[in-house]
């Protein structure tokens, strides 16, 4: 019988009278229910969420205060590696390169992406081919989508080059140390401006109507409604955006392995790929990995902490 | 004068409605070049997957390769590992998808509705790991997925995916947006909470679940990282890993690398095909996500 169900059938009181004591103790049984209920539920996924991804973020912590290599014989040698970390050998290199890589490509993926939202819910009919169009590059693997590039950028029969040999133009050397982080920065476009436009059209169609009719009745032309209607109220959603776009792009590795090798030199090396290096490529690096892999964890969670605002911010004040 | 007003105001009506139309058609206009930015590099990786070694480098390009020349095709499927690279994705993927699905609706279920004294404090956890990537993760994770034993098993690739906090948040969202009567009605009638659950809440999220399966499939499909570094023998590389070792032994090979990349198009394709609803709704579901 529960007790804690408030609406309780009438005349269900009168024939089941508690003393206070046997209250206090059913109260605390069905209390204890509720917990042990909760954690049956939750238990499986939470196991896994500790094991898998709290542990390991405390375990980095805990490895960037180690020296040594992964098969063993490490020992404690506090903030050595963070100390050291500007000095050694490609730790800055490959946090430039991850920066350089998200202001290049985090702009011009959230900007193509808004373009292409305001035309996609500008139009009548025919929406739905050119969203299946868009998206596809989406669900491309990093590492094919890598693939795909080196045949856009070959120097001799790149896709690039032969239109830029078709108007007259002289061919580039795409993946060149000038350029290599530029074109990859411009294959995540490639990859993520879909996403992008899709999320943005949900949020424009979402968008009051009124306001539009109210802005057309005066007059306002279609820019002036963009302006100071459309952008304004996206605000916050492009903010959210812009947060976890970035979040995105300080994890590039898989494209940059499979494209440029991250060369030439160091040039397309970036944090998690030097990660990598540190961890298979020498035996002495272990807590080095561990502490540039603490700064980008630190880095996301700071942004993290943005994001969490914003999304409450919205449900506060909007 | 009446006459020639109504005319005016005819008059204007057509041409807002021209101009309408002129200002749709510029739009399509718009969205068809970059439509066709967007998908013209598929088209081009797929002609060269076509053609002979040579045929590759011969400019100006054959835009119809006739006849079509499949030897990098028939290379790719006998001579390397792509079947069984193919089959490891899907098994992972399909893995991880069911386990993930079943968890994160429960979670999402005692996160939602069971009032527990933890809820608060392991909900704004998840909110906080949420976006931390596996791959900032590697090293721990690796001395944590040896010292279980688990390197180079299916195992390995299976359970770290099983961590990430985003399924669990989705799931409490679109479990508390169902309305309360039902399930106190339910309860009321002495069903107990997994009943609850499993008859009740399941059936009415069921377009939340998919959305979240096709979630889960995509990334596991995509996912490279981890898999890199968990494996090493070739019978557990998954496609990603597979296609990088292509890449990386053996010499350019563009014949065999342009076939390997339509090739592993092909599953998530039919996929999309399929499913494009639920596909699109990813993006939607960040919206929703957190």
């Amino acid at each position: 019988m529960d007790v804690g169900t408030g609406n309780a059938p009438p005349g269900f009181g009168r024939r089941l009278r508690l003393s206070p004591e046997e209250h206090l103790r059913l109260g605390r049984q069905a209390r204890l229910r509720r917990e042990l209920t909760g954690w049956a539920f939750l238990g499986p996924m939470f196991a896994c969420f500790v094991i898998f991804l709290v542990v390991p973020v405390l375990g980095t912590v805990w490895w960037s205060l180690q020296s040594g290599g992964l098969d063993g014989g490490t020992r404690f040698v506090g903030l050595t590696n963070f100390l050291t970390l500007p000095g050694t050998v490609g730790a800055l290199d490959a946090i430039t390169n991850t920066l350089v890589f998200a202001a290049i490509s985090v702009p011009l993926i959230l900007v193509g992406a808004l373009a292409i939202a305001l035309l996609l819910a500008g139009i009548e009919r025919g929406g739905s081919i050119y969203r299946f169009l868009i998206y596809f590059p989406v669900l491309v693997p990093g590492v094919v989508a890598a693939l795909i590039w080196l045949f856009l950028t070959h120097v001799d029969f790149g896709l690039f080059n032969n239109v830029i040999r078709s108007v007259g133009g002289k061919p580039v050397i795409w993946l060149g140390a000038d350029h290599a982080l530029t074109v990859l920065a411009v294959l995540d476009v490639w990859r993520n401006v879909g996403y992008w436009a899709l999320f943005f059209v949900a949020a424009i169609i979402g968008l009051p109507k009124e306001l539009y009719q109210a802005a057309e009745l005066d007059g306002a032309s279609a820019w002036a409604r963009l302006r100071y209607l459309t952008l304004p109220l996206l605000r916050r959603i492009v903010f959210f955006a812009v947060v976890v776009a970035t979040i995105w792009g300080l994890q590039v590795f898989d494209t940059a392995l499979v494209l440029t090798s991250g060369g030439p030199g160091t040039a397309t090396t970036t944090v998690i790929y030097r990660v990598w290096l540190y961890m298979f490529g020498a035996t002495n690096k272990i807590g080095v990995a561990s502490a540039i892999s603490l700064v980008l964890i630190v880095a996301i969670l700071l942004l993290t902490l943005v994001q969490i605002r914003l999304l409450r911010g919205r449900r506060g004040a909007d | 004068m009446v006459a020639t007003a109504l005319h005016g105001a005819e008059q204007h009506a057509r041409m807002r409605l021209r101009r309408r139309r002129l200002r749709e058609l510029a739009r399509h206009l718009a969205l068809g070049l970059i439509a066709f930015v967007l998908v013209a590099p598929f088209y081009y990786v797929l002609l060269a997957s076509l053609k002979d070694g040579t045929e590759i480098f011969s400019y100006p390009p054959k835009l119809v390769p006739m006849p079509p020349y499949l030897g990098n095709y028939r290379e790719l499927l006998w001579d390397t590992g792509f079947l069984r690279w193919m089959f490891n994705t899907l098994f992972v993927a399909t893995s991880v998808t069911a386990l993930k699905v079943f968890l994160d609706s429960m979670a999402g279920y005692a996160l939602a509705k069971i009032e527990f004294t933890a809820k608060r404090i392991v909900f704004m956890l998840m909110l906080i790991l949420l976006m931390v990537p596996i791959g900032a993760l590697i090293v721990p994770l690796w001395s944590l997925v040896s010292a279980l034993g688990l390197t180079n098993t299916y195992l390995a690739l299976i359970l770290p995916p099983l961590a990430n906090p985003l399924g669990a948040i989705l799931m409490r969202q679109f479990i508390l947006g169902l309305p309360r009567d039902l399930e106190n009605a339910a309860r009321l009638d002495g069903l107990s909470e997994f009943a609850i659950y499993w008859h009740i809440i399941l059936p009415l999220i069921k377009p939340g679940l998919v959305v979240l399966a096709v979630i889960i499939f995509t990334d596991q499909f995509m996912s490279f990282t981890w898999p890199l570094i968990a494996t090493t023998s070739d019978e557990l590389q998954v496609l990603t890993v597979g296609i990088a070792a292509l890449r990386a032994h053996g010499g350019a090979d563009y014949g065999l690398w342009s076939a390997s990349a339509v090739m592993s198009l092909v599953p998530i394709g039919i996929f999309f095909f399929v499913l494009q609803r639920q596909f699109l709704a990813r993006s939607l579901a960040g919206a929703l996500k957190q």
